[in-house]
Order: structure tokens, then C-alpha cells, then sequence
């Protein structure tokens, strides 16, 4: 416990923000950096990919579909690889670890979002969109004005979720030497030498709290937004009830 | 030019023909909705009612014959879909108010998107037409509050809001319980007075007999007879039809 308590007095700063103000951030900051921007810049690219899934169009269904069974179908550390090589190659110009594990994740989180998107627009009743179109809204009104905004809202959970695991992918990206929190983590047990089950227990303590408070978030915003519509679907019937004289006092009186 | 206006049909049906499958659910449509005119369209569940009258927008293609709306061919490829759209009133059966939209939200999203009218000008029409379906005091409500009666009775305004030449009404009332029916049909009968052209799918007789011009009675995909409400209701011609009014009323 002393151990566990000491390396957190000397490395604390270091899992926290890596050499920062002094050299670059690192630890904790970039991974959390890392998740953010994997899931925000993939989150566009996710509905775009929906959408195009949904099509009507197999000119834009079927590259969906590839796009989202190859990047399902194969692990998340060999799209690292792959970008990792081949981004430089296509760009004529070297890219750092911290880029090359973003767009990685920026890929690999779009093909799922793009399948929690999905589900999300499909689990509108289709009378929705019926009635978008009837007043003449055209298929791009329809989805910014009325399915996407209840979509979405109906997903947060799922894209809570989803931040949970991409917090925890990034941390693959130690395998390209992204200085992020398993990468500032490892550094330390190099430096000590003896400690490795101390190193890796703070490792997977810092993990644990992040995830777990943001998985029960997850679960919270859940309740509240199943409550919420409970809640409309209740003030209706009591509105509705309110109209009729009610029976139930006369019997039992 | 002297011709009166309600003899000009507004809704031409022309030996419409439309398959699920192997299903024929229009078999052979042909008829008229004249201008001004109320058409109550009744007939067994399956008949191709709702079918029918969700062709007319193109909520559901047609694999034949032709549709035409104030002359034009509504099936046409060229047709300016929305546009045609946003100018015809259409009201489901379960209301599909938009959940996440306010009453006046809901009412005025048609008005601002597609016609491009000021927000401040889309807003004081919605209250006049929440004032019309006697709802002026839930402008700012959401739909997830109000009773099935008043969703629909906005449903109703919404389609109202694109000063449609005809409504359309796909058994506006069958998703509500029997004591709002009566809420609903009155803002029906009302704007039937007022001279809307409507077409409506609906189970309610009375309303029928009161304010339809004409009933279609279907079945099996086929438009079986049609009349003016007494003569349908006192003495129908097939015997499908007779069937059809004695298990209504035993009900």
C-alpha cells in the first residue's frame, strides 16, 4: 500500500498530464484527448455512414456495408498497424503517433457508430418520418428537423457507452509509443524496476474509476430518459382519464 | 367558365392498380373527389381503404393506371414531389406529432421549412388555427402531454397550417378512445362546412350521414358501390355492402 501510495506521490503528475508544462502532455490528458476527439470527429462520419447504409441507393448502401463488416471483422491494433504504415505512404510525409492513433479511431468508431445510429433511427415509429414527408419536408429536412434530433437523443446512452470503450482503446496505443496513459504507465514501471504489480494496479485503478462512473452515467441517463417518456405517456393518460366521469368512486361507495 | 366549381374533380382516380406481392390491394380504381366535396370512404379491414388514400400523396406507390391532383399526374416522375406534398393535408391515424416539438412547433415546422415564412408570421397562424381546433390555451405544450383527442386535433391544424386545398384522413379517429371521438369529428364537420375538399377513411357513420357528399364503400381492393350517404345507408345495392352495415351495427 506504501508503494502504491509513493509512486502515486512521484509519478502522480506524470500519469496525469505526462511532462507537461516542462515537455509534452502525456498520461491521463491524452488519452482522454484521444477518446474525445476519436468519438467527436467520428461521430459525423458515423451518421453519414447510417445514412448512406439505409439508402435507397445501392451506390451508397453497398460501401456502407463494406465499410462497416471490414471494420467489425478485424481487430482494432491491426487498423493501427495499417495506418500507422500507410497513412506516411499516402501522404508523403511522416505523422505522429498521436495522429495516426486518431484517425485510427476516427475509422474504427465511425463503423460503430454508424451501426448505434442506425438502430437509433430505425427505432423510431415510421409514422415520424411518414409525417415529415407529408407536409413536404424534403429527405433532408425530414432527418435534420425530425428523426435525427429524436434519434440522438434516444442514443446517448449508447454513445456514453461507446466513449467507455474507445477511453479503453486508446490505450493500444502504446504499441506506436502514443504518450498516452498505459505508455506514461509503462515508463514508470521501466524506471523502477521492482514494482510492476503496484505500476499496474494504479494503471488499472485510473481505468476503472474513469469507466465505471461513466458507464453508471450511462445507465442514470438511461432511467431518466425512459422515465422522461413514462412520464409524457402517464400526463397523457391522466389527461385523457380526467375527461371521463370517473366510475371507480361510485362503486366504491 | 360558367361551370359550377364543385363539378371539377380535384382527385381523379384512374384504373389504379397496386400489388403487394401477390396481394392485389387496388384493384382497378377509378372514381372522383370534386371540388368541395366530402368523400367518406368505409369498407371491411384489408379492403385497401388506408391504401387507397395514402396514394394520393405517394406515401404509396402505384403499379398502375393514374392519380391526378388538380390536373396533375402525382405518380409522375417529374412531379415536384414535396412541393405537391405541402400542399395536400394528410392526418394518420396515429397522429405522428413530433415528440420532441411543441405544439406551435409542430404547426409551424411546415410553414418555416418549406415555405420559408418568417417565424413571428408561422407562429401567430398557428394560433389561429389552435383557436380553430380549440386548443389555444396548449401552443406551448408538447405532445406527449396532451390526451389522444387534442394530439389529433393538432395533427389536424399542422395540416392545416399549409393551407392545403384537401384533406385527407386515414381513420383519424380509430386510434382514440370512444370519449374524444366526438372533439375530433366536430373540428371534421366544421372544416367540411367551411367547404374543404376532404377525403376521409373512417368507421364513423354518423359522421358519414351527416356531412359526407358521397360514400365509397371498398373491398377486396375494389371500390364496390358508391352513393350519396341516405341512399347508401337505407338501401344499399351489394350485398357485400349490406353485410358490411348489418355486422357494423351489431356492433
Amino acid at each position: 500500500m506504501d508503494s502504491i501510495l509513493s509512486i502515486l506521490r512521484e509519478y502522480g503528475v506524470l500519469l496525469l498530464v505526462g511532462q507537461y508544462p516542462n515537455g509534452p502532455l502525456g498520461g491521463l490528458a491524452i488519452t482522454l484527448l484521444l477518446s474525445v476527439l476519436g468519438l467527436a470527429l467520428a461521430f459525423p462520419l458515423g451518421v453519414a455512414i447510417a445514412l448512406a447504409r439505409m439508402s435507397a441507393f445501392a451506390c451508397l448502401r453497398f460501401p456502407a456495408l463494406a465499410v462497416i463488416y471490414v471494420v467489425r471483422g478485424v481487430p482494432l491494433v491491426m487498423f493501427i498497424f495499417w495506418v500507422y504504415f500507410f497513412v506516411p505512404v499516402l501522404t508523403g510525409r511522416t505523422v505522429s503517433g498521436f495522429t495516426t492513433m486518431v484517425v485510427t479511431l476516427v475509422i474504427y468508431q465511425a463503423a460503430y457508430l454508424a451501426e448505434i445510429v442506425r438502430a437509433g433511427i430505425e427505432g423510431l415509429p415510421s409514422g415520424q418520418a411518414e409525417a415529415a414527408r407529408a407536409i413536404g419536408l424534403n429527405y433532408r429536412q425530414a432527418m435534420t428537423k425530425v428523426v435525427l434530433p429524436q434519434a440522438l437523443y434516444n442514443m446517448v446512452p449508447a454513445l456514453v457507452s461507446q466513449f467507455v470503450s474507445t477511453i479503453k482503446e486508446t490505450s493500444l496505443g502504446y504499441v506506436i509509443s502514443v504518450n498516452e496513459l498505459t505508455f506514461a504507465a509503462n515508463q514508470i514501471n521501466s524506471s523502477l524496476m521492482t514494482q510492476p504489480f503496484q505500476v499496474y494496479f494504479v494503471l488499472a485503478a485510473i481505468y476503472f474509476c474513469l469507466c465505471f462512473s461513466l458507464t453508471r452515467l450511462a445507465r442514470w441517463l438511461e432511467r431518466r430518459i425512459a422515465a422522461r417518456r413514462e412520464g409524457d405517456a402517464a400526463a397523457a393518460r391522466a389527461t385523457a382519464s380526467a375527461a371521463i366521469p370517473s366510475v371507480a368512486p361510485q362503486q366504491a361507495a | 367558365m360558367t361551370m359550377s366549381s364543385s363539378s371539377t374533380p380535384l382527385i381523379a382516380f384512374d384504373l389504379v392498380n397496386k400489388w403487394y406481392g401477390d396481394f392485389h390491394a387496388l384493384d382497378d380504381i377509378s372514381a372522383e373527389v370534386r371540388k368541395g366535396e366530402v368523400v367518406v370512404v368505409c369498407g371491411p379491414s384489408g379492403s385497401g381503404k388506408s391504401t387507397l388514400i395514402r396514394t394520393v400523396n405517394r406515401l404509396e406507390n402505384i403499379q398502375g393506371g393514374t392519380i391526378r391532383f388538380d390536373g396533375n399526374d402525382v405518380h409522375a416522375p417529374s412531379i415536384d414531389l414535396n412541393r405537391f406534398r405541402s400542399q395536400v393535408g394528410f392526418v394518420f391515424q396515429s397522429f405522428n406529432l413530433f415528440p420532441h416539438l411543441s405544439v406551435a412547433q409542430n404547426i409551424m415546422l411546415g410553414p418555416v421549412t418549406v415555405r420559408k415564412h418568417k417565424r413571428a408570421q408561422a407562429r401567430t397562424r398557428a394560433l389561429e388555427l389552435l383557436e380553430r381546433v380549440g386548443l389555444a390555451s396548449k401552443a406551448d405544450a408538447f405532445p406527449g402531454q396532451l390526451s389522444g383527442g387534442q394530439q389529433q386535433r393538432v395533427a389536424i391544424a399542422r395540416a392545416l397550417a399549409m393551407d392545403p386545398p384537401a384533406m385527407l384522413f386515414d381513420e383519424p379517429t380509430s386510434a382514440l378512445d370512444p370519449e374524444m371521438v366526438g372533439e375530433v369529428l366536430q373540428v371534421m364537420k366544421s372544416l367540411a362546412r367551411d367547404g374543404m375538399t376532404m377525403m376521409c377513411v373512417t368507421h364513423e357513420m354518423n359522421f358519414a350521414r351527416e356531412v359526407a357528399d358521397r360514400v365509397w364503400f371498398m373491398d377486396q381492393g375494389r371500390i364496390v358501390e358508391t352513393g350519396p350517404p341516405d341512399e347508401f345507408f337505407s338501401k344499399p345495392r351489394s350485398e357485400r355492402a349490406r353485410k358490411f352495415l348489418a355486422d357494423l351495427r351489431s356492433h
